[in-house]
């Protein structure tokens, strides 16, 4: 296997609240370990409140661990983001959020690919090669993100994400404002992309049929805790803890 | 006795060209039992549950048809009447349970508003029992609290209880478990099932979640573009669908599939009708179509209803795959 594009070792995340005799502390994420390697993708599941956001969090930089090291492509996560701009890139669950709803959608999915250069048009065409890639053809170029579905436009979100060629893409909750249909095509759109370019991804979902759909691995969190990580087939067959268990019993019954 | 009946109902929203949200639904829906009503955006599916209250938009023109809920005509109620409907037959839950609920006014407040108008006790101490019974955990210490201090769980469950503590006839719930996690999701359908049934309120459930529309609804209504393309018992329907749209819903599901198939997708998008349908809405994206399907309008086809000119044929074909299955 070649080497893990990101990894986690031993990380821990606690977070505290309140004050005196009433401060609580939560283990966010309590020695959570594990890599993906490029074109990979990790489905992460588990409850709310189980540390997933958190991780996700965690592997994007936006949040430093109490203890354990990030490592991305092979050197620990450095504090400067700009210095992986577009190397590491996020779709989150509402794409209404995610995208300036006055800026058309070519400008929306050019954005990334500004942060380190001037327009151009090699960067123009780049743009809407990505936009072909995902299913939006040059007549949806000028529209605004209020004359969008909700499914087009979490593919311009898709599109903005993969534009600058990341090594690593964390999906967070991002088909599960879809309806069933949009949902299939957008997982498999990512199946396909990820094929192409070969990104290392995390998808974080409580849908575990997704999850299950398009993970290669899949990891079970809990209380801040990985209770399991294996293959994806296992996942179909009999996951080993009780926790897992339980939570992938409700998909075959 | 239905609790619902729908006949041909049409309706358009003002525009121009006017948006045909409708175009000719039939829907019954048996006193006492669940139907889930499914199919993707943009189908109509919350517009139905809008006219059952007569709560669709001004802009929202009825062309004709006609909605009775429990014997009620809905759409020649005046306005007193139509008041006292809403108020003793109906509920609502909505999507986005925070939302729903007033954000001024604390938890315990709502509860007792609601409780007065029934007529019956509204102590603190038929509150505490109320969140009990939707297994909330600690309801003393809920029950001071504004909406947007509680959990999306809580706050639907609150939601749940407000809406059946009138003993309605028909309890409407609007993709209430859609921004829920599906750990608690399964327990507040779980919960709204129960204390239905408890009461004899029938369901409408709108829902794309098929796997758990599967697995607590009596009978499932598929629609697309305005009208029912197919509807019958949710088993029958989702494990051995017959019309090319319901198929296709089907196979996008990815709980249904084994390891290593690719997810089918429907192509293209969900039809905008600016009048009625000359043929089959669903044509242009059927893998199944005819030359005849364009222009012909198709009519329900015993015993599903199914809107398929090709039914009885392609009944023959599930039968065929399920014995070879």
């Amino acid at each position: 296997m070649s080497a893990p594009v990101i990894s986690l070792d031993d990380v821990s995340v606690r977070f505290s609240s309140g004050f005196g005799p009433t401060r609580r502390t939560v283990r966010a994420m309590d020695h959570v370990s594990f890599d993906i390697a490029p074109g990979e993708t990790l489905g992460l599941v588990g409850e709310s409140g189980s540390g997933k956001s958190t991780t996700g969090a965690v592997v994007l930089g936006l949040q430093r661990p109490d203890e354990g090291v990030v490592r991305f492509e092979g050197a620990p996560l450095a504090r400067d983001l700009r210095s992986r701009a577009g190397r590491i890139q996020a779709v989150l669950q509402h794409p209404r959020w995610a995208v300036d709803p006055r800026s058309s959608v070519i400008d929306a999915v050019l954005e990334p690919l500004l942060v380190g250069a001037r327009r151009s048009p090699a960067s123009v065409a780049q743009a809407r090669r990505m936009l072909d890639a995902v299913g939006l053809p040059a007549s949806f170029d000028q529209r605004r993100p209020h004359q969008l579905s909700g499914g087009q436009l979490q593919r311009v979100s898709v599109a903005r994400a993969l534009v600058t060629r990341p090594a690593f893409v964390v999906f967070d909750e991002a088909v599960s404002a879809l309806d069933v249909s949009v949902q299939a095509q957008i997982l498999n759109l990512v199946q396909d992309l990820q094929r192409e370019h070969a990104f290392a991804a995390l998808f974080i979902s409580h849908d575990l049929a997704a999850v299950r759909y398009i993970s290669h691995r899949v990891a079970v969190m809990r209380h801040g805790r990985i209770v399991e990580l294996a293959p994806t087939s296992v996942f179909y067959d009999s996951p080993a803890h009780p926790y897992s268990r339980q939570l992938f019993q409700e998909l075959t019954s | 006795m239905s609790a619902v009946t729908i006949r041909d109902l049409a309706l358009e929203f003002d525009g121009s060209p006017p948006v045909r949200a409708l175009d000719g639904v039939d829907l019954e829906i048996a006193e006492g039992s669940s139907l889930a009503l499914v199919g993707e955006s943009g189908s109509g599916k919350s517009t139905v549950a809008s006219v059952l209250g007569r709560l669709q938009p001004r802009s929202a023109r009825i062309l004709r048809g006609s909605v009775e809920v429990a014997g009620t005509d809905v759409l020649a109620l005046d306005t007193p009447a139509l008041r006292r409907f809403r108020r003793d037959e109906l509920a609502f839950v909505a999507q986005d349970p925070i939302a729903s609920l007033d954000p001024t006014m604390r938890i315990g407040r709502q509860l007792q508003l609601v409780l007065q108008s029934t007529g019956r006790d509204a102590s603190p101490a038929r509150r505490v029992e109320m969140l009990e019974a939707m297994r909330i955990a600690d309801p003393e210490r809920v029950i001071p609290l504004f909406p947007h201090q509680v959990s999306g769980g809580m706050a639907q469950r609150i939601a749940i209880a407000l809406a059946l503590c009138r003993r309605p006839r028909l309890l409407v719930a609007d993709e209430p478990t859609a921004a829920l996690d599906s750990q608690v999701r399964e327990e507040v359908v779980r919960l709204m099932f129960d204390q239905a049934r408890a009461l004899g309120t029938t369901i409408l459930w709108l829902s794309h979640d098929l796997p758990a529309v599967a697995r607590w609804c009596d009978d499932v209504a598929v629609m697309y573009a305005g009208r029912v393309v197919e509807r019958g018992r949710a088993a029958d329907v989702l494990g051995a669908p017959v019309h090319p749209y319901s198929r296709a819903l089907a196979a996008t599901d990815p709980s249904r599939i084994g390891e290593g198939e690719r997810l089918v997708s429907i192509p293209g998008a969900p039809p905008v009708l600016h009048g009625e349908a000359t043929g089959c809405a669903f044509e242009p994206r059927c893998p199944l179509r005819t030359d005849a399907c364009a222009h012909t309008r198709p009519h329900p086809v015993a015993p599903r209803a199914t809107l398929c000119i090709r039914t009885d044929e392609l009944r023959r074909r599930v039968r065929e795959s399920e014995v070879s299955a």
